[in-house]
């Protein structure tokens, strides 16, 4: 139910504000936010909640493959929190909206929520099919808002986003839709069933493919061209839910399908790692010279995301929890810096650096909040950020001290352009004359306020995080199995016939003969897929009956 | 018993209580009243202090241990926050609470009408909390927290006065200097959690498993714990300003002058300093990074003593001193003379704290005048601050019976007795020693005596300082004084040495052990010859500056960001840093960028072209269209006859 609520009635939303005035910014504004609080405690209760999954539906037959679609949500620790970005994000961008781009609340708001439920249904969909259907979604509503609320460039810009997301995902199409054709249905256990059967060349195709949606998304040297003009010309608000939760798409792809599906070569996995450095240091070299502050953090949070994808191709054990409180921590910090550099636009009227200055006298409230979020960004011991990064510097140091010094070398870069930024915009003395736009209200004030006092809530407890994922303790895997065996049982009655029973037997003694193959890919599906996590659980369950049945024959 | 937790606590409830008011008081003309803010930041540091006393009273011989909760529970990682009161804490947070509270009070009258006022006070009550984090806790992870918490707010109050420019460049450059630094820190620690997962960053686990090291084992991890510990070695020499990464202090002397004499004088700046200390053990393995960390202590001390001589700028030449005064410490830590490096941070903490309030208490007489040429015959018109002054002059000097000569002197005997280069260390050192009774004694003489150089205008308003700057000036002096009693091991007193005993004792005793002895001379020459040295440079001094002061050339106006003199480290970092940086990020923007752009636009244009040109031929060309699918259908049946089918 919650799910469902969390990922269909952001569209009901979206329709509901239709109703409203379109000249009254206000009331429009007071429903927004209404609507905005209550998907925000639906998440939280989405985390609270710990695993959970809705019962499979079938939704429809793609002509040519075997099995049928269907409309089935699961969450668990990853997808609950990137859906708490999505909905937090989307509330503040819905408060501060209401004075920054107020040409047309309404339509804003619309397009809003209609991107938070496609984002929604990104981070919770457990069918491929579904997964790819609104991994799309996002960008039409995104592109939309873009070219409807943007700076000067924006229709250039919109082309550009909605063109090289759209292309950059075309392959996954096709490597998806032929995947099908030899999977039982579009579920992530036959997905990587059938992956296995296919010779090296294809699955190299099929992993390309894959990997280029979600390397544009993300995004990593080289496609990223889409990126810095996206989020410097989309209005501010909208910037921050890009950056802060749907740039995460990419980065949860590579862990909720990418892992789990492929089993991938060390090759492969060493290559997306400098991929991910390489974009983390280009991220922080253009950074350092960005002029346009909304480029800069756009480079920066490229930057950011590339150490979380560096991150997650270590491969290490310690790699989950690590990325995942990074992600949660640039979600909130890049969000909370673009909310507020969009107030400084609308204050000084330009997002020019060099333009900008001497905030710090003009306005103190603000310039405090700004100083503050600039410092959290910066990965201080004690922030959210700080447990990231060092836990990702962690697992990369696994994976050779270079990959380390080079994720160290980041974070000096970081310091050095965040540094600049806040220096250039609140610091020294005004560069020119303006008259002042509407300056940051009291609401806005407390709304960005709130992520900035979470980020260091999170610092110093990041247990919030993550033990969310530890939530599979021996209780909820037990629930979960029922709900799994439940689901099959459903799936079972329905025609299609899923043959779960004996592909668990085929696993099982493929895991014993060779656990070293299994482990790249085990690390990450154990959480991602509730269904693996209880094969695992029963994998071990027969392990240690067949044990303690040679134990008792040697008794004998 | 007091839980160890309440001693963060006070300062850091300052800082939340001191920050609202300064936020909700920001929009305000006037600001807020400045007694009330004054008693709320002089009152937190104070019950810290209280505390600390507290707890250093009723402290048994080994140390006070307190876990208070979980901080981070990953696979593979695991880190709670957690507490350790043993001697070496109870020596550095008696003087860092004690001297903290001391300059908060001092500030009140050195920041009075300054519209940041509370704001100023905030981040002081946040530097404490951090530095008592540092030296409070008991895992090098939550040490790392206070190590950057110092950094940050070292960085808050550099750039305090924020609408100059200079002033924030001046900030920036000591955060990323420093972060450099960090880094060095954060290797350091996987190192470690390397070699024996990441319980080993818990201090007394870290001692545990170093003590259980021996033959085949150490050979082992001798390699990752040498480089654990040059990385350290990195991460203290960001912190306490030594060769290569001195170049921000000087620079930071652009910050309020309180702000100099707390965080870049007495306590952030010896951090490195207590880390060394408190890594003892593992260091005491490692004789090749201790042979690094003595001669960097070496060439930082005399190279910051030669550069304290051609400042003008009474700050500047404190600053230098102070770098040159860390490289004795790390001299010391460097020959495993852990306590001895540890006393030289304890009464270099009064005597140049006394220093830096002193020059602070000149600067406000002259209203910001920082040049020494403008200076001159003060000591007629603020004898107190003059008195403070010239005591701690005599103890940095290493005059007999002042604080510095029992501790200075100290040092140099270990060096001589540590080897085989022994007498060559200490020869170097104690011409350092020449060379800082001759700066000082410049600073001293340009100062307070001849005349004064200054306008006219200027000299009428030259009062003494208040009340509330003066007592603080005279406890430090008085600290100045005696606080070398404790350790004066000439005349049989050595209760600092028994206090450090249970914490880098053992190390340093199997240290010595291992090398078989020490040989023992006789404490008198050295005294001698300390006397001797400083003696000659008060002499030199007299000689060399008594006389003529040089004219005072065009603005003096103290500048950030510029510093020169320190060892050309600027010029290095600035070629093998900054421009190499620059240039990758020009090439990454200017080229690789620029190349990206283009490809994806002519990918984008021969889309549109190849759309435009199929459309023309839907339009037009009806039998040319049909003929090109047929061949296309052709193809691509061949190519699916020849290559036998896509799948």
């Amino acid at each position: 139910m919650l799910l469902n609520l969390l990922v269909l009635a952001p569209f009901v939303a979206a329709i509901l504000m239709v109703a409203t005035s379109k000249e009254d910014p206000n009331s429009s504004s007071r429903l927004a936010t209404l609507f905005g609080i209550g998907f925000l405690v639906l998440s939280i209760m989405l985390i609270a909640g710990g695993n959970q999954a809705t019962t499979p539906v079938e939704w429809f037959r793609i002509p040519g493959t075997k099995g049928p679609v269907y409309y089935y949500l699961y969450s668990h620790g990853l997808g609950a929190w990137m859906v708490f970005l999505s909905t937090a994000l989307s509330l503040v961008a819905l408060i501060t909206a209401g004075n920054t781009a107020c040409k047309n609340y309404r339509n804003f708001a619309i397009g809003i929520f209609s991107l938070m439920g496609a984002m929604n249904g990104t981070f919770l969909a457990a069918d491929a099919v579904l997964f790819f259907f609104f991994f799309e979604a996002m960008v039409i509503p995104a592109a939309v808002l873009i070219a409807g609320f943007g700076g000067s460039e924006k229709k250039k810009a919109a082309m550009t986003f909605a063109i090289y997301t759209l292309v950059g995902s075309a392959p996954m199409m096709v490597a998806l839709w032929y995947l099908l054709t030899i999977a039982d249905n579009s579920l992530l256990l036959s997905l990587a069933i059938a992956i296995q059967s296919l010779s090296p060349e294809t699955q190299t195709a099929v992993l390309v493919s894959f990997l280029l949606a979600f390397l544009v998304k993300t995004p990593i040297f080289p496609f990223h061209g889409w990126q810095a003009i996206s989020y410097a010309e989309a209005p501010a608000p909208l910037s921050a839910i890009l950056t802060g939760a749907m740039s995460k798409a990419g980065v949860f792809g590579f862990i909720a399908w990418i892992l789990p599906i492929f089993p991938l070569q060390m090759s492969y996995v060493t290559t997306l790692m400098w991929m991910g450095l390489f974009t983390a240091v280009y991220g922080g070299l253009m950074a350092l010279r960005a002029k346009d502050a909304k480029k800069l953090l756009a480079f920066s949070s490229m930057g950011h995301l590339g150490l979380a994808v560096a991150g997650v191709f270590s491969l290490s054990e310690a790699m989950l929890p690590a990325v995942l409180v990074l992600l949660v921590a640039h979600g909130l910090s890049a969000g909370a810096q673009f909310f507020l550099i969009g107030i400084a636009e609308r204050m000084t009227r330009t997002r020019e650096l060099d333009k900008m200055g001497g905030l710090s006298s003009k306005n103190p409230v603000f310039s405090t909040l700004f100083g503050f979020a600039g410092i959290l960004a910066l990965a201080i011991p004690g922030t959210a950020g700080f447990v990231g990064e060092f836990t990702v510097l962690l697992s990369l140091w696994d994976m050779g001290p270079i990959a380390a010094v080079v994720a160290g070398f980041c974070l000096i870069l970081s310091a050095a352009y965040m540094l600049r930024f806040i220096q250039k915009v609140i610091f020294g003395k005004q560069a020119r004359e303006y008259d002042e736009g509407p300056r940051m209200t009291g609401m806005e004030g407390a709304s960005i306020g709130i992520m900035t006092v979470l980020l260091l809530v999170f610092g110093f407890h990041p247990a919030f995080i993550t033990n969310s994922l530890h939530l599979f303790d021996e209780a909820a895997i037990e629930e979960m199995a029922s709900v799994s065996k439940s689901a099959e049982e459903t799936v079972a009655d329905s025609s299609s016939v899923v043959e779960q029973e004996p592909l668990e037997d085929g696993v099982i003694p493929l895991d014993d003969s060779n656990i070293a193959q299994l482990d790249s890919t085990l690390a990450a599906a154990g959480f991602s897929e509730s269904e693996r996590k209880a094969l695992i659980e029963q994998m071990l369950a027969a392990e240690a009956a067949e044990e303690s049945k040679t134990e008792a024959s040697e008794n004998e | 018993m007091l839980p160890l937790w309440f001693i963060p606590l006070f300062p850091l409830i300052g800082t939340i209580l001191l920050g609202a008011i300064a936020v909700i008081s920001s929009g305000s003309k006037k600001g807020p009243a400045e007694g009330i803010v004054g008693t709320l930041a002089v009152a937190f540091p104070t019950f810290a202090f209280a505390s600390v006393v507290l707890v250093a009273y009723t402290m048994p011989v080994g140390g006070i241990r307190e876990t208070l909760c979980n901080w981070i529970d990953i696979p593979l990682f695991r880190a709670d926050i957690g507490f350790l009161f043993d001697g070496l804490t109870r020596v550095m947070l008696l003087f860092i609470t004690g001297i903290g509270a001391l300059i908060t009070l001092y500030s009140i009258g050195y920041m009075h009408g300054d519209r940041g006022f509370a704001r100023f006070f905030s981040y002081i009550n946040l530097f404490l909390f951090s530095m008592i984090v540092l030296v409070l806790s008991d895992s090098l992870l939550f040490t790392f927290l206070g190590w950057e918490g110092v950094g940050l707010c070292s960085y808050l109050l550099i750039g305090f006065w924020n609408k100059d420019l200079n002033n924030c460049k001046a900030a920036n450059k000591a955060f990323i200097v420093n972060r450099v630094g960090d880094i060095g820190f954060i290797l350091g620690m996987l190192c470690l959690i390397t070699i024996g997962g990441s319980s080993l960053l818990n201090y007394e686990s870290l001692n545990a498993f170093v003590r259980m090291l021996s033959g085949d084992m150490l050979a082992t991890v001798l390699p990752i714990l040498c480089l654990a510990g040059v990385l350290f070695f990195v991460g203290c020499t960001g912190k306490s300003a030594q060769i290569p990464l001195l170049t921000w202090l000087p620079d930071a002397m652009a910050g309020p002058t309180p702000v100099s004499a707390l965080i870049h004088a007495a306590t952030m700046v010896t951090s490195g300093v207590y880390l060394l200390a408190r890594l003892s053990s593992m260091f005491v393995l490692i004789p090749v990074v201790l042979d690094i960390i003595t001669w960097i202590g070496l060439l930082t001390a005399f190279w910051a003593a030669v550069a304290g001589l051609f400042q003008n700028d009474i700050k500047k030449v404190l600053a230098y001193s102070t770098i040159s005064q860390l490289g004795y410490m790390f001299m010391a830590a460097g020959v495993v003379a852990f306590d001895a490096s540890i006393f030289h941070v304890f009464t270099h903490a009064f005597f140049k704290a006394a220093l830096f309030l002193g020059a602070g208490a000149i600067i406000h007489a002259l209203s910001g005048e920082q040049d020494m040429r403008k200076m001159g015959g003060m000591i007629k018109k603020t004898p107190v601050t003059a008195c403070v002054m010239i005591f701690a002059f005599l103890a940095i000097i290493g005059f007999p019976g002042f604080a510095g000569f029992w501790s200075k002197d100290l040092i140099l005997e270990k060096l001589y007795v540590s080897g085989p280069m022994g007498p060559a260390l200490y020869g170097v050192a104690l011409l350092t020693a020449v060379i800082t009774a001759v700066y000082m004694g410049r600073l001293i003489v340009m100062t307070f005596f001849g005349s004064y150089r200054g306008s006219k205008e200027s000299e009428a308003h030259i009062h003494e300082a208040p009340v509330c700057m003066l007592f603080p000036m005279l406890v430090l002096s008085l600290g100045s004084i005696f606080a070398g009693y404790l350790w004066a091991e000439a005349i049989g007193l050595d209760f600092f040495k028994e206090t450090l005993a249970p914490v880098v004792g053992g190390a340093q005793n199997l240290y010595f052990a291992a090398k078989g002895g020490v040989s023992h001379v006789n404490p008198l020459i050295f005294a001698g010859l300390g006397t001797a040295a400083a003696l000659l440079g008060i002499f030199l001094a007299l000689v060399l500056f008594g006389g003529r002061v040089p004219q005072a050339k065009g603005s003096s106006a103290p500048e950030g960001y510029k510093a020169t003199w320190t060892f050309l480290f600027d010029s290095v970092h600035k070629y093998c840093g900054i421009i190499p940086v620059s240039v990758l990020a020009w090439l990454a923007e200017m080229v690789v960028d620029k190349i990206l752009q283009g490809v994806q636009w002519t990918v984008g244009s021969l889309a549109e072209i190849l759309g435009d040109g199929t459309r023309n031929l839907q339009v037009r060309k009806l039998r040319l269209q049909i003929a090109l699918s047929i061949a296309g259908t052709a193809a691509l049946i061949i190519i699916v006859l020849v290559t036998g089918g896509l799948i």
